[in-house]
């Protein structure tokens, strides 16, 4: 199959599959960019910037849409709108996988969910980062028998919250949630600012966010 | 119009964009964003599924972040444009000047390795920021609370380590 199959493929797949038609998809990528730009969490200043303890805006808002989500979901299956769909603990694909993931993320600045919303906005960096990106996922998978599949690890099971704390489960999760969204308050606000950010203000805004010392500007 | 939203307000839509797509209304499924790159590293090189084990893994989850991953592309682009204003053509952030070097050469060689590293972590431990992080945790799943851990120890030793602490 050539280039152009293989993409109109994957439309197929994904209106065949039956996890959304492709307009549905479509629409939550739509929605999942939205916000993340809107929010400018795909800014390097954020996620750098959080590496560094210099801005906070990424963990806040992680960890409330986290428990958030944890409580909300757990409604939504008891309601059976939805079902729990866990990932495997393979303990050393998530150390060694965990460990190049951080340090990557700290010096790109990117994820693989925030990197593609930077190159919409332009980053060319993030673009050469990109291809670094997609030659890591052809070693990959290249070598995913001979090498990375035994660096994962033996899998422990697919266990939750919900399904070791016995009764005690349905508290656990809301205990769980409230307790990241309590986290996501507490965590004191800081944020690292350029031109870019200050250039849309006001003067008075400006102002005001230069005396605040929970703000850190960059000259 | 203000030009970004509060991080409460993210999080907030962040819980709802994840809930509707758990939901059989949307996807059924979990949020992720780390399985297409090995699917489309596989369209681009032509590498064939029957020959790799691991692009049968991928078939399915790959082409349902691919067409995500587009919808994304189109959604923080238009944003960017209308909303944000942000889009302007650079390969320098402001950051990496203030607090690494002012290298051009320098920024674009770590962002390369940095990115193929990424991308072979997020897929030895099963998922990324959105897979674990979002997803996994919010169904309280231990794999992904063992990965947002070291995720959130790797990342802050690097960036004491990497950059320096004053501009």
């Amino acid at each position: 199959m050539g280039l152009f199959d293989r993409m109109m493929d994957m439309f197929t797949i994904v209106a065949n599959e039956g996890h959304g038609s492709v307009a549905v998809v479509f629409l939550i990528g739509i929605l999942f960019g939205g916000i993340i730009q809107y929010t400018r969490v795909d800014k390097f200043e954020k996620i750098a910037g959080f590496a560094m303890l210099k801005d906070t805006t990424v963990p806040k808002m992680l960890f409330l849409a986290i428990g958030i989500a944890a409580i909300g979901l757990f409604f939504e299956v008891k309601l059976g709108y939805a079902s729990y769909h866990i990932k495997p603990m393979i303990l050393s694909g998530l150390i060694v996988g965990g460990i190049l993931f951080g340090a990557s993320m700290a010096i790109l600045g990117k994820c693989p969910g925030t990197g593609p919303i930077s190159i919409a906005e332009g980053r060319i960096d993030v673009l050469v980062g990109a291809i670094g990106g997609i030659l890591g996922a052809y070693v990959f998978t290249k070598y995913y028998d001979s090498f990375f599949e035994p660096l994962m690890g033996k899998s422990y099971g697919k266990e939750t919250l919900l399904n070791t704390m016995g009764n005690d489960a349905s508290w656990s999760v809301f205990v769980f949630g409230i307790v990241l969204i309590l986290i996501a308050i507490i965590i004191p606000n800081r944020e690292l600012l350029d031109e870019a950010d200050l250039s849309q203000l006001s003067e008075e805004e400006r102002a005001e966010l230069e005396s605040n010392r929970r703000f850190e500007i960059i000259t | 119009m203000k030009r970004r939203l509060p991080w409460w307000l993210g999080g907030i839509l962040m819980a709802l964009l994840l809930l509707f797509t758990f939901s059989i209304f949307g996807g059924n499924r979990p949020l992720g964003a780390s399985t297409y790159v090995p699917y489309f590293a596989g369209v681009l090189f032509n590498m064939d599924p029957k020959d790799y084990v691991y692009l049968q893994h991928v078939k399915n989850p790959g082409a349902w972040e691919g067409v995500m991953l587009l919808g994304a592309l189109f959604g923080g682009f238009l944003t960017a444009l209308f909303v944000t204003k942000s889009f302007r053509f650079s390969v320098m952030p402001t950051a990496w000047k203030a607090y690494k070097n002012g290298s051009v050469v320098s920024r674009l060689v770590w962002s390369f390795v940095a990115g193929f590293f990424l991308i072979i972590g997020a897929r030895l431990a099963g998922g990324c920021t959105s897979g674990h992080f979002l997803s996994g945790m919010s169904q309280t799943a231990f794999s992904s609370m063992i990965f947002g851990g070291v995720v959130l120890i790797s990342l802050i030793v690097t960036g004491k380590f990497f950059y320096k602490g004053e501009q």
